[in-house]
């Protein structure tokens, strides 16, 4: 990435960083336990669901990537660590 | 206190079994539960309670949207035309902090702590069959009760909603550390996710 990035809106709005993110998204996607399921919103979703709409960048899959983005600044950030 | 928890798919019926300690604390305080379980939360019941009882207090548990908190089967209880009673929000709803909420505090209703996104958490599918047994809903649902448990004391909405993101951090905190198990790791992302779309409006000094 070479151009600085304010919100998360700019990385789902920039084809560029998109992928990138969608990359890593779904590598995190592909490593939930099978142990787990996750509910968002009005849905419930298991590992494989999830990998098909963050592959479709539907809904749910920009909401997925949206979370992570926002996890993954705060942790280098270091937010994560101090919140009050 | 009203509380609306439909139970008709495995999301709310997480939200309604988990709402069960909230009822069982207020019922220990003296407080008046008026409960719409099931299919009693419906729009019809939910409007004839808020208008004969006049709640200090109402624990939404349903879907949403931005402009909706919905019922039973999804369909709404609440919406942009609705008229609030004075009342205390809690909506462990999607999304309905961003246009909802402020349009509640605008006509009337003191104060309203919900979500500006998508409320979301992970679950055990080997645990549906028990729902309260299940440790990794209670790292969510349990944090995010504390919201109505701590205005049940006494508490200020802005404190209630601290104390709850306070609650959500510590699990954070543990879910990152080594004692955490690759679940609990995985699923770190959603409770920092929950913290922070967490807000409250209108009347941060508001109390039952």
């Amino acid at each position: 990435m070479n151009k600085k990035v304010e919100t998360i809106g700019d990385v789902i709005s920039n084809p560029e960083f998109r992928e990138q993110l969608k990359a890593i998204v779904l590598e995190r996607a592909n490593a939930m336990p099978e142990t787990l399921r996750i509910a968002i919103g009005s849905e419930e979703f298991k590992k494989d669901d999830l990998i098909k709409h963050i592959q479709n960048e539907d809904e749910i899959g920009k909401q997925m990537m949206a979370m992570e983005l926002g996890f993954l600044q705060a942790l280098t950030s270091g937010n994560i660590y101090r919140y009050e | 206190m009203l509380i609306t928890r439909p139970d008709h798919e495995i999301v709310t019926k997480y939200c309604c079994i988990w709402s069960e300690d909230v009822i069982r604390f207020a019922s220990q305080k003296f407080i008046d539960v008026y409960d719409l379980k099931g299919k009693k939360a419906n729009r019809k019941e939910f409007e004839s309670y808020v208008k004969s009882k006049n709640p200090s207090l109402i624990f939404f548990n349903g879907h949403g949207n931005t402009e909706v908190i919905t019922g039973y089967d999804n369909k709404p209880l609440v919406d942009m035309q609705s008229v609030p009673s004075k009342s205390i929000i809690y909506a462990r709803s999607c999304d309905a902090a961003q246009y909802l909420g402020p349009m509640l505090i605008q006509k009337g209703a003191r104060s309203f702590i919900g979500y500006t996104r998508k409320f979301t958490f992970f679950y055990d599918p080997m645990s549906i069959m028990k729902p309260a047994n299940d440790p990794m809903a209670r790292l969510f649902l349990e944090t995010s009760n504390l919201v109505v448990s701590a205005i049940i004391k006494d508490h200020t909405v802005a404190e209630a909603d601290q104390r709850s993101r306070s609650a959500m951090f510590k699990n954070l905190q543990r879910m990152l550390s080594s004692e955490a198990t690759f679940e609990e790791r995985y699923a770190a992302p959603a409770m920092w996710s929950n913290i922070n779309a967490q807000v409250v409006l209108g009347d941060l000094s508001a109390k039952i």
